[in-house]
């Protein structure tokens, strides 16, 4: 079943006086799983705080339907069931940390000793148990961050949204949003993640899907965003060099370093005759893999290669 | 109504929090220590003794109505512009980035949080002003050892007449999301406009012919809240305890707060933010 489902979803901003239009989000049409991780990645501007907005209703579409966890994103009562921290989150100065959880599990229908159970839970969840009592005017940037994930979760919700999580957090805080996110999804729960660390997104996403200029441009599992097709590494015993021997108008061989080679072929049958060539001679291959682009080099190359588009059109 | 209960029990502790509260504190107890030492200057013995022997209790209960109808205008005028600077940017600060994002993504309704805000901001100016107006009542009281609680009723006058001209500031607020906009208007309309048009409907009406000068001024006797009416003949008549010769403020105001509210509430919903 689809946690989120959008159907040719479009937000176009106008002016105060009309004159002015900017189209945030294009005909976004999506289907989000429930129990999965998904990771909305985009340069600045590109639309993915837009479609969060969207689909919980701080903002409204120009045309388009959506729907979380199988209601109309009009019912804000399905809200129960959602959580979210907001990229530039702001929470009442002179309240502290545990009052902050208080008031928002308050608004989410929570009271009394459940409240105060889960507000403990939470704040021993994101290592923030000896500053309950604190005000959060004291609290640093990763202290906040930390807040806004207990916030998010204070009514155990099945769909979270998380806009940058893990801005301003150091790398062992980082690391445990990692695995309280991935501990989420062991529950079953939806995560839907904008995030600018796309190591990070690719370490813990099950799918992901790239935003430029308001429109999806590429989504799938990372894997298959990330395969080099019908490219090879192959590693050999290092006294022969298959560069020169074996490149051809079908095959571009080339060396990287004692023994790795960088094999493009056209297809899968020429890699196994190049194979057989190469074993016909005695040539001892150590090891043959798909060769993989991380998703930093394919978001760089897929935005690029949108823009020289656009100048091109 | 349990979440509009906690916005409003949390826009009151925001108000506890801020510097403004105290501001509004601290002038309420000058206010009162001000009049108590007024009021040890006058020697009640003397008041009575000096005047008809029979008569000296009517004399104390005459002399008690009188400084509290002498105080009444001032504490109103004082308790409702200190009001209008306190209450004006709750509603901006609730609708900035990262407040408001997060408000509307729990499940509270938009109209609960603005219904929530304004009457926090309304509570908020009640506990305020009733501890002005029973500071000044507990001193006269005391002085003169005449109890008139009906004097009390000035807080209520005070705070509606404040609830009719909040009711446009929050209007503004979404509109706008400007606070000092809101309080520019409403010291507008409480100093200058109201005060305007009730003396040109209760005085000069009769000297204008009909046209379109007197239909446009009729008009905007009607559309603008009556706020000096409110501070005026209905305050007067609550801190006596008598009763009001005409309704149409107090009704025509609260119509006033009903539009300005929904039509508000009608922009808050399809706001994007």
């Amino acid at each position: 079943m689809s946690a989120i489902q959008t159907d040719s979803l479009s937000k176009t901003y106008v002016s105060s006086f009309g004159k002015k239009k900017v189209d945030a989000l294009i005909d976004l049409s999506i289907s989000i799983d429930e129990g999965t991780i998904f990771g909305l990645l985009g340069p600045n501007g590109a639309g993915k705080t837009t479609l969060i907005k969207l689909l919980l209703q701080i903002i409204f579409p120009t045309s388009g339907r959506a729907q979380i966890l199988g209601s109309d994103v009009n019912n804000y009562k399905i809200k129960n069931r959602v959580g979210y921290l907001p990229e530039n989150h702001k929470y009442p100065p002179y309240l502290s940390g545990g009052d902050v959880l208080k008031f928002f599990g308050k608004l989410s229908g929570i009271d009394g000793t459940t409240l105060d159970k889960r507000i403990d839970e939470l704040l021993e969840l994101v290592n923030l148990s000896k500053w309950k009592k604190t005000k959060v005017r004291a609290y640093s940037k990763g202290m906040m961050q930390r807040l806004g994930l207990a916030q998010a979760l204070i009514n155990d919700p099945d769909l979270i949204f998380l806009d940058e999580p893990t801005d301003g957090v150091d790398p062992i805080g980082r690391k445990e949003i990692r695995d309280i996110l991935l501990e989420l999804k062991s529950r079953s729960k939806t995560i839907f993640l904008n995030s600018h660390l796309l190591s990070e997104v690719e370490m813990i996403t099950d799918r992901v899907g790239i935003l430029n200029k308001g429109k999806l441009i590429r989504e799938g599992t990372v894997e298959e965003l990330t395969e080099r097709k019908e490219e090879y590494k192959i590693i050999i015993d290092d006294q022969y060099d298959l560069s020169e021997k074996y490149s051809d108008s079908n095959i571009n061989i080339t060396h990287i370093s004692n023994g790795e080679f960088n094999v493009k072929v056209d297809d899968i049958r020429t890699l196994n005759l190049l194979i057989d060539k190469i074993r016909s001679e005695g040539i001892l291959i150590k090891e043959i893999k798909m060769q993989k682009s991380t998703l930093e080099d394919m978001f760089i190359s897929l935005i690029t290669g949108e823009e020289n588009k656009g100048e091109e059109k | 109504m349990k979440k509009l209960w906690v916005i409003i029990l949390y826009t009151l502790r925001e108000a506890m929090a801020r510097k403004v509260f105290i501001f509004f504190a601290a002038i309420t107890f000058f206010v009162i220590i001000g009049l108590a030492l007024i009021m040890s200057f006058i020697d009640t013995e003397m008041l009575t003794s000096n005047l008809l022997q029979n008569s000296g209790n009517q004399i104390l209960s005459n002399a008690a109505s009188m400084l509290q109808l002498a105080f009444v205008t001032p504490i109103a005028v004082l308790g409702l512009l200190l009001a209008i600077f306190a209450g004006a940017n709750f509603i901006p600060i609730m609708l900035e980035k990262g407040n408001i994002d997060l408000l509307l993504s729990k499940p509270v309704s938009r109209t609960q949080l603005l219904l929530g805000k304004y009457f926090g901001v309304l509570l908020f100016v009640f506990i305020n002003i009733f501890i002005l107006v029973f500071g000044v009542w507990f001193i006269i009281s005391i002085k003169f050892n005449q109890w008139n609680p009906g004097f009390l009723s000035v807080a209520l006058v005070i705070t509606f007449t404040f609830a009719v001209l909040y009711a446009l500031i929050v209007l503004l607020n979404v509109t706008t999301k400007s606070s000092v906009l809101g309080m520019m208007v409403a010291y507008l309309i409480y100093l200058i406009l109201s005060p305007v048009l009730g003396t040109y409907y209760e005085r000069l009406r009769f000297g204008f012919e009909n046209g379109i000068a007197k239909t446009v001024l009729d008009g905007l006797y009607y559309i603008i809240p009556q706020t000096s009416e409110l501070m005026g003949p209905v305050l007067v008549a609550a801190a006596g305890g008598a009763a009001l010769e005409s309704y149409r403020p107090v009704i025509v105001s609260f119509l006033f707060i009903i539009f300005m509210l929904g039509f508000s509430i009608f922009l808050f919903n399809r706001k994007d933010f």
